[in-house]
């Protein structure tokens, strides 16, 4: 019984983090409406450059957040200006191509300057624990779940509370009308990639004290992102962070169970069963998704 | 329709093909002929779906179970390859069938994500299975040459293998676009809704050209394991090779055409090669950033490929020739 505690509590709090990466797809999926083949690498470079900053610098990991994140806000923007932008009116063919075409330049580019070799941080905490009604709790996880649970209340309360907020809600409920209200909807597009960036990449960051990172391991991350957004409901947060959750938990309880090495296979069938069975997630809006091939 | 005299060249080089291996004796020369044609049939396969404006990226997931199946077949249970072919397209549609169920309701985007997450899928169940695939280290396919093993002491059998199964399959791609399939999975590339009110079983025209699809590359599968004697899990259901590389010869050739692939596998095959022997060398990595950049500037530039720089040159000698039947068609 104890067994399945620990397992269960391990898989919550990785599954947190996972939360994090997938709610910044969902913020840019339900805005901007585009299927970006390229967010994983956006947890990539994260992973990166918190390794590098740790590397060179000396900077904890966690600090390091403070560079990161707005390092990934400006990238996002970037990113939505210079690739999005432009193809957002083509066809799907042309998206998934642009995207996929950014994500292999990015994966080599940084396979070229970096190496492929598996890089990992490690800090006086990393392999540290406490323990709580003998359940042992891994404190960069803790910490991880912790950091994920509060950026995703804060994120939760921007676009509960804000101007903004409420402009890009307004967009994902319906563009067109938001655009007759006097949304400048194109700004506001910056503004969900460039936080979408943000956050996924706090992802990465957070991963990075108990995870390598690597050139590839953005396809790992564009998928997973996927599997949680779409299990959970194209634009709906809280099925997000519970669908986050459940596959953080899926994944621990595979990887002790079954085998480490069929863990991601196990919500990858997840993911096709769910497509399947219930294409609009279990807490989606269905609506407004079939322009994305949802029907 | 194609002018005759298209029809002639076409025949000609066909002809030139097959004296190749004649005059050319150097392996090298032969094996990149050899994989040009292999990526000609592999990205003609590819496109079956595509004229119903499905965009594969789990193609390596049919190509990998057929090597697989055959390769188990014949070193564990000492099965012929000829025979564990069939067997092996069998396994390749049943591949299809499982990747066909998100088709009832996905379409675009989606689909794509569903086909990359069943190769990963595939890939983890290759490396994990070890009693039957094993694992990491990969199936080696023991050198016994004969006609029986499908081994061979040349590369010659295996030019004609793959030629042949080259023009056997655009020629059947020729086929099915310009059957009642071709023209209702092109309705459903169009407008899915359009043609669905007008009666056209949209879902089950994409099930079957995937099936066509998974079919023809679990059988490219088979001869590629037999031709490289090796096959491992990351190399059989490798994202790259098998998967991305006939979408990109599709895209730069023309996707949802019958001609693009050739094109594409004909231009990118050799320069693929070229960019991984040399690019290599200098700096891991570089050839896939060139590909990624080709990928990005041939969308952004030429979105129908380059037969859509073709086709009005070839039009426009016919519209000299008779210019009232240009009309009619255009009518």
């Amino acid at each position: 019984m104890d067994l399945y505690i620990q397992v269960l509590v391990s898989g919550l709090l990785l599954g947190g983090v996972y939360a994090l990466i997938s709610i910044g797809l969902n913020l840019i999926f339900g805005v901007v409406r585009i299927i970006n083949f390229a967010h994983g690498e956006m947890v990539m470079l994260s992973m990166y450059l918190t390794f590098w900053l740790h590397h060179l610098y000396g900077m904890d990991p966690y600090l390091a957040a403070i560079v990161v994140l707005p390092v990934m806000f400006l990238f996002g923007v970037a990113f939505q200006r210079v690739v999005v932008q432009p193809i957002l009116t083509t066809s799907a063919t042309m998206k998934i191509f642009t995207t996929v075409g950014v994500s292999l330049l990015l994966q080599n580019l940084v396979l070229i300057f970096w190496k492929g070799d598996f890089r990992t941080v490690q800090t006086s905490y990393s392999m540290s624990a406490f323990e709580v009604f003998e359940i042992i709790v891994s404190i960069p996880r803790f910490v991880a779940f912790v950091a994920a649970l509060l950026s995703i209340i804060i994120l939760y309360a921007f676009l509960k509370f804000t101007f903004a907020g409420k402009a890009l809600r307004a967009i994902v409920e319906d563009n067109a009308v938001a655009r007759l209200m006097g949304v400048n909807v194109e700004r506001h597009y910056l503004l969900a990639f460039g936080l979408g960036c943000a956050f996924s990449g706090l992802g990465g960051v957070l991963l990075m004290p108990f995870n390598a990172v690597y050139p590839t391991v953005g396809v790992t991350y564009t998928l997973l992102a996927f599997v949680v957004v779409v299990l959970g409901g194209l634009g709906s947060m809280s099925g997000t962070f519970l669908a986050g959750l459940f596959i953080g938990v899926v994944e621990a309880f595979g990887g002790t169970f079954v085998s480490p090495a069929l863990k991601e296979a196990i919500y990858f069938g997840i993911f096709i069963l769910v497509l399947l069975v219930r294409p609009q997630g279990l807490f989606g809006m269905g609506r407004g998704t079939e322009e994305v091939g949802l029907k | 329709m194609k002018p005759k005299h298209l029809r002639t060249f076409g025949a000609a080089i066909f002809i030139l093909l097959l004296l190749v291996p004649v005059f050319f004796k150097s392996t090298f020369v032969l094996h990149i002929y050899t994989l040009i044609f292999f990526y000609i049939a592999l990205t003609a396969a590819w496109n079956i779906p595509a004229f119903g404006g499905q965009l594969s990226l789990g193609h390596a997931s049919f190509f990998g179970i057929g090597a697989y199946t055959a390769a188990i077949l014949y070193v564990k249970y000492g099965v012929s390859p000829w025979f564990g072919l069939l067997i092996a397209v069998g396994v390749s549609l049943l591949g299809g069938v499982i990747l066909s169920l998100p088709l009832i309701r996905l379409r675009g985007p989606f689909f794509t994500l569903a086909s990359i997450a069943f190769t990963e899928v595939l890939r983890m169940v290759a490396i994990d299975w070890r009693s039957m695939t094993n694992g990491s280290v990969g199936i080696n396919i023991p050198f016994k040459p004969g006609f029986k093993n499908m081994t061979f002491t040349s590369g010659e059998p295996f030019y004609y293998l793959f030629l042949a199964t080259a023009v056997i399959v655009v020629l059947l791609t020729y086929r099915i676009r310009n059957s009642a399939l071709g023209f209702h999975l092109r309705a459903a590339a169009s407008d899915d809704e359009a043609a669905r009110a007008l009666g056209v079983n949209t879902s089950l025209a994409q099930f079957l050209a995937l099936m066509w699809s998974a079919g023809l590359t679990g059988v490219l599968g088979v001869f590629y394991v037999f031709y490289n004697y090796v096959m491992e899990p990351n190399t059989a259901f490798s994202l790259d090779l098998f998967s991305l590389q006939p979408a990109l010869n599709g895209i730069i050739g023309g996707m949802g055409t019958v001609w693009g692939p050739v094109i594409g596998a004909v231009l990118m095959t050799p320069l693929g090669e070229f960019l991984r022997f040399y690019l290599s060398t200098i700096q891991q990595g570089l050839h896939y950033v060139v590909y990624g950049l080709v990928l990005i500037l041939t969308v952004k530039f030429i979105p129908g490929g380059i037969l859509s720089i073709l086709e009005p040159l070839i039009s426009r000698k016919k519209k000299d020739r008779d210019k009232p039947k240009e009309k009619e068609e255009r009518s």
